[in-house]
């Protein structure tokens, strides 16, 4: 007999549609979908209704046909605080459960900062269902909510975890440690001050039973969770080590001929030892979280609560969520500075170094930038606010420090996947090494002599039972890797922090991962090598004087928009130069300029321009030379036919812009130079910066294939570049760095952003990729790695040389240290200073070397 | 005929459970074959084995019969 279904009616968002064709489009996929029944699509409201039978069709399959011919299904975003989270790989039990959800997209989980992104569909899951799955693996869950309340409701969870944990902690070592007394007792000179009473078997059952039921039970609890989803995690392996040591010390206690070691080798100790190290390891973690989270909350609080503004003459104190654009705010000494403003009155220094990196405090005038959470050094001054709330730079950065660190660098997801074979592998091996001592090696190897490590007792009485389940247990419990959850969220929250300090915004763990990789760095010249303001450096009079040509130089390209000229007007200012009339104006283009002045005809442009009047520039050709060889670029004026001047026009490289390619190839990186200039002068700078690559004329919107072919050259490539103009170079470069963003870091393209313009950074911001991507390797090294190498002893590999086997105590001393390892290890980052950062600061160059503008000829 | 997605569970823990119990079978016999074992042995080593098998047929078993269910 069949049941008959009920079609479902559903609707589901869908962007990307522009036309009646797209609506057809959308709704001829959709009725495709075997089990629809009818689809209609609303252009306007972006929305498809879709009637379909749940039993021959899923949201997922509707959601596919609708991406599938190009369209997006947005998904909403939940984003949770989520406690309880050990390094344990919650991240992947949360995540598969999660994602096994119909309607689910992405889920993305931090350990290291107890948040779980969530993208789903709405209209297929609510947030609700989302919640409670995680409950029922055993988290707690709170709505994320405003920032300010998260990074309290944080702030409060971990300390209520640490607390926890701490209490766990206060519990089992006492415990344990009297355990390990009572189990000793009467070894060595214990037995002179251990009273005896404390070494019988029924004084430790009742000491160790709490600790398996107290600090304990959350191991339990949580591995069952995850079993009833059909998940393991790290909980299972000392759920299973914990309880398997317990039970044959209960067995041991009551039924002492049982077959486990007899009466004296009760394994109580194994058991609270166990406990004890587990629960200093998940201090540990817990410890960890709370400090790697440290730069980001340490960018929050820089944010003032109150703030004075001026209202009616009169000063009133109101909160900063009060403050409106516009509103003018008193700033006085060593207060901070509440919102992003332009100073309107007064003068002070100001320390950005907690925003931009910069050290040194930074003078304040009439019409200078204010940024939010700098703090007021000197002196008092008014300020007109023009960004408040989330549009301030502050909140910008903050935000993006956020977003970074709810990603996943792909070395993490590897990380993951490795871990859950791994714990899945160690269950596989103790069964293996179970079967293999159980049936083999007992027989042949058993030696009445054997000793656990760390024990008192010869294990004579040991059957091959309880002989191969100890050796089992060893394995499961030596070959944790407890600590790879953390391994890699908690250094890329570092690192992305330690960035954030210093200027320097990764935007995800995958440009951490991507700026460690780079071998080539193509930098712009325009503004990121050279200041990006041209100047005239050279007037060299050929007829008249200096002064004089210069102003008739200004007056023919006053009209004239092209940076050149805007260099030679700009040289007239201050000089008091009276500019002649114009008249009959023409720009010639690619060439230069023609104009009339005082009934003289002038031409000023490039040779092509002379050339086309036939100027004879014969006599000063090699001045000319030598001045674009010095990197200048040469524009000619010629008056009445006769060559009157040669003008030579440069930008200024940034005094650091040596030191930064002189660091970066020490860090064996290859460094190009991209330019539209002419490949003369372009040699010429590069000369002078010691760069060796150089692409010179390449048109702005050829950048992108330059990259592009650096890229199939092999190399993996960072592009710095304005973030704007440079775009898409920026956006075809493995890595894109957008320098000098200042402080509208949002509106940046590329991978990691700069808000200083400092070509530096770029140095910086390969180091920090660098120091990160290595504490990533080393967490993962200390998570798995010598877990992983001591396998073979825990599995009895030495047993049949020495009769000695690792005690489950021991292998959780191993497994602990691994915790400890981790964190120890990331916390080393805290005190990271980029080595371009370490030395003395920058020198100034010796003198300031001019380079042309990208022009590749005058007037191009 | 179709399984439904809550019946993933039950058809997962019917084979993860099955595949276990049949291990455990494997084990028991051969320790009844190859050796003089004590029955403590025997049994504690079945329920032992029967753990370790749900451990690691339990994951292994349900994502593939969901997929399997979701196509």
């Amino acid at each position: 007999m069949t049941t008959e279904r009920k079609p479902v009616e559903i609707t589901l968002p869908v962007s990307g549609m522009t036309c009646a064709a797209c609506v057809r489009r959308v709704e001829k996929a959709l009725n495709a979908v075997p089990g629809v029944e009818s689809a209609s699509v609303n252009l306007s409201a972006a929305k498809a209704g879709v009637v379909y039978d749940p039993e021959a069709a899923g949201v997922r399959d509707l959601e596919a046909a609708i991406t599938g011919i190009g369209y997006e299904v947005p998904a909403a975003r939940l984003e949770l605080i989520v406690t309880g989270m050990t390094a344990g790989h919650c991240d992947l039990i949360i995540e598969k459960a999660l994602r096994q959800m119909p309607g689910v997209e992405n889920v993305v989980v931090n350990c290291a900062t107890d948040l779980v992104a969530v993208d789903y569909l709405d209209v297929a899951v609510t947030s609700a269902a989302i919640k409670k799955t995680i409950r029922e693996l055993g988290y707690e869950v709170a709505d994320r909510g405003k920032r300010e309340d998260s990074i309290d409701r944080e702030r409060q969870m971990r300390r209520e975890e640490l607390r926890r944990q701490t209490i766990n902690m206060l519990i089992a070592w006492p415990v344990g440690a009297l355990v390990m007394l009572g189990t000793f007792q009467g070894e060595w000179i214990l037995h002179e001050f251990v009273p005896s009473f404390m070494g019988e078997k029924w004084f430790l059952f009742l000491l160790t039973t709490p600790l398996v039921a107290g600090p304990a039970r959350q191991f339990f609890v949580n591995s069952w969770n995850g079993l009833r989803h059909g998940l393991t995690d790290m909980n299972l392996l000392y759920a299973t080590g914990i309880g398997a040591a317990y039970l044959i010390a209960v067995i041991n206690t009551f039924f002492p001929s049982a077959g486990f070691g007899g009466e004296r080798a009760t394994f109580y100790e194994a058991a609270a030892l166990l406990v004890a190290f587990i629960v200093l390891g998940r201090y540990l973690e817990a410890l960890t979280r709370g400090r790697v989270s440290d730069a980001i909350r340490k960018l929050m609080q820089l944010q003032p609560r109150r703030a004075i503004v001026l209202r009616d003459g009169e000063e009133q104190e109101v909160p900063v969520d009060e403050i409106e654009a516009g509103d003018v705010c008193l700033v006085r000494p060593g207060a901070g500075i509440p919102v992003d403003g332009v100073v309107v009155e007064g003068y002070s220094a100001v320390d950005e170094s907690m925003v931009t990196g910069e050290s040194l405090p930074v003078e304040k005038r009439v019409d200078d930038e204010t940024i939010a959470g700098t703090i007021n050094k000197t002196g008092s001054f008014q300020m007109r606010a023009t960004r408040v709330g989330a549009d301030t730079a502050l909140s910008q950065i903050i935000k993006l420090v956020e977003d970074a660190q709810t990603t996943k660098a792909p070395i993490q997801s590897l990380a993951d996947k490795v871990a859950g074979h791994f714990i899945l592998g160690v269950h596989v091996l103790a069964l293996a090494v179970f079967l293999f001592w159980f049936f083999v090696g007992h027989g042949l190897w058993f030696e009445e002599e054997t000793r656990l490590l760390l024990t008192p007792y010869t294990l004579a009485e040991l059957e091959v039972f309880g002989f191969a389940l100890l050796i089992s247990v060893t394995v499961l419990v030596i070959s944790c890797p407890c600590a790879v959850g953390l391994a890699t969220p908690a250094a890329m929250m570092a690192g992305t922090g330690k960035g954030a300090e210093y200027g320097i915004l990764f935007k995800g763990a995958d440009a951490v991962e991507a700026t460690s990789r780079v071998d080539t760095v193509v930098l712009d010249k325009t503004g990121t090598l050279t200041k990006g303001e041209p100047s005239v450096t050279d007037i060299v009079a050929v007829r008249g004087d200096d002064d004089e040509l210069l102003a008739l130089a200004a007056a023919v390209e006053k009209s004239s928009e092209h940076p050149l000229a805007e260099a030679i007007v700009e040289a007239t200012v201050g000089k008091g130069l009276t500019l002649p009339t114009i008249s009959d104006f023409d720009s010639v283009p690619g060439k230069g300029v023609e104009a009339k002045a005082d009934g003289r005809s002038v031409l000023l442009g490039n040779r092509r321009l002379m050339d086309d009047h036939t100027v004879d520039l014969a006599n000063r050709a090699a001045e000319a030379e030598r001045l674009e060889l010095e990197g200048k670029t040469v524009m000619f004026m010629a008056i009445d036919g006769e060559l009157a001047a040669l003008i030579a026009v440069a930008d200024t490289l940034k005094e650091t812009s040596e030191r930064a390619v002189s660091e970066l190839k020490k860090m064996g990186l290859e460094v190009a130079m991209i330019t539209g200039d002419n490949k003369r002068t372009a040699n010429a700078i590069a000369r002078q910066l010691g760069i060796d690559r150089v692409l010179a004329e390449v048109l702005p919107q050829d950048k992108a294939a330059e990259v592009e072919r650096l890229q199939a050259e092999g190399k993996k490539v960072a592009m710095v570049g304005d973030g704007v103009n440079d775009a898409p170079a920026l956006a075809k470069a493995d890595v894109g760095i957008a320098i000098g963003s200042g402080t509208d870091v949002a509106k940046e393209t590329g991978n990691v952003v700069l808000i200083r313009d400092d070509v530096l950074d770029v140095t910086a911001a390969v180091q920090v990729g660098r120091a990160t991507m290595r504490l990533v390797r080393q967490n993962l090294f200390w998570a798995f790695g010598y877990n992983a190498a001591t396998i073979p002893l825990a599995a009895g590999l030495l047993y049949p040389f020495t009769s000695q086997m690792v005690s489950p105590e021991l292998a959780a001393l191993l497994m602990a240290s691994s915790s400890f390892s981790v964190t120890m290890n990331t916390l080393r980052m805290r005190g990271f200073v980029p080595a371009i950062k370490r030395g003395p600061p920058s020198a100034p160059a010796e003198e300031v070397r001019s380079v042309p503008e990208t022009a590749t000829e005058v007037g191009s | 005929m179709r399984i439904e997605d809550r019946d993933v569970g039950r058809v997962s823990a019917a084979i993860y459970g099955g595949l276990s119990a049949l291990g455990v079978g494997a084990f028991f016999l051969a320790t009844l074959l190859t050796g003089d074992y004590s029955w403590v042995s025997r049994i504690g080593g079945s329920i032992w084995i029967f753990l370790l098998a749900m451990i690691i047929l339990m994951p292994t078993v349900t994502p593939l019969v969901r997929s399997r269910v979701r196509g």
